[in-house]
């Protein structure tokens, strides 16, 4: 295809021009609104969230029926009724107090 | 973001059919996909555009097939690189383009026109089997593996192509004077 006039470079260098050419000539394209049209052209799928809860329930029902056949439920009511209410209320509202700021640490190292 | 990050928007959206985890792996792999299509049109943005459109819309509904084999990146490049050649087969619109048709779209249709030039010419030395191994290592940085996984063909073609595509390139440098 073309009659060449020099010499053609060695590998590691021809290589490197390559890198180098391509380097210069990559770019980002910026959105501008690329993806709403994208996720305005997408067909409608039915919600599957359902699935979650059904897991969840029945999760839920293995959980409780283990617990009260082996008895661990029980005992652990009993320990709970053991422990005066002012902690188990004080232990109540701290939860959200203590899961936010662990979400917002959470947050923090990962943005 | 990372891998990680891929794998759980994929499963929010097969397990849940969560739209929004769509919504972030498209605007993660917009500027790659578009970029890909771009070089490959040889700057014609609408039909780049147009086409990497349609690779968002054909992984959505093909979500199910993927396997996690390979990374999403690489699936989503497969997906791509299949949207391009069906395109081509069915309109043979990008054979026909010289350079100066080309260099009126860009004139009209991009900012970053001019530099670009040198690149569409560059690339045109090619055939396309290499344009495509070549873009995708070289702009893309996608490896030799990932190359033949996503063109489907054995290591072996893959790395002739690049070998190839490389040769005819630096030759084409050398004598734009890139090599000075």
């Amino acid at each position: 295809m073309f009659t060449s006039h020099k010499p053609v470079m060695e590998t590691k260098d021809a290589d490197k021009l390559l890198k180098d050419f391509f380097g210069e000539h990559k770019q980002e394209i910026q959105d501008n609104g690329f993806t709403r049209r994208v996720m305005r052209k997408l067909p409608e799928q039915a919600d599957r969230s359902w699935i979650v809860w059904c897991f969840a329930f029945v999760g839920m029902v293995l959980s409780l029926m283990l617990g009260f056949s082996s008895g661990s439920l029980q005992a652990a009511i009993s320990y709970l009724l053991q422990i005066p209410i002012y902690y188990l209320v004080g232990v109540i509202f701290c939860f959200p107090l203590v899961s936010t700021a662990g979400l917002l640490l959470a947050g923090n190292r990962r943005f | 973001m990372s891998k990680t990050d891929d794998l759980r928007w994929v499963t929010q959206l097969t397990l849940l059919g969560d739209k929004s985890a769509f919504d972030k792996l498209t605007c993660k792999y917009q500027s790659p996909i578009r970029r890909f299509f771009l070089n490959l049109t040889m700057g014609d943005a609408p039909l780049s555009d147009d086409l990497a459109q349609e690779t968002f819309i054909k992984a959505y509904l093909n979500i199910n097939a993927f396997k996690g084999i390979s990374g999403f990146s690489t699936w989503l490049y497969r997906i791509a690189y299949n949207v391009f050649y069906d395109s081509v087969r069915a309109q043979k619109h990008y054979a026909d383009l010289d350079e100066h048709v080309v260099d009126c779209q860009h004139q009209t249709q991009n900012d970053f026109s001019a530099e670009k030039l040198d690149i569409y010419k560059a690339i045109k030395q090619l055939r396309r089997e290499e344009q495509t191994a070549v873009l995708l290592f070289y702009i893309e940085d996608r490896t030799q593996n990932e190359i033949a996984r996503i063109m489907n063909c054995p290591l072996g073609t893959v790395k002739t192509y690049l070998l190839k595509g490389k040769e005819k390139l630096n030759v084409y440098l050398t004598q734009a004077g890139y090599g000075n």
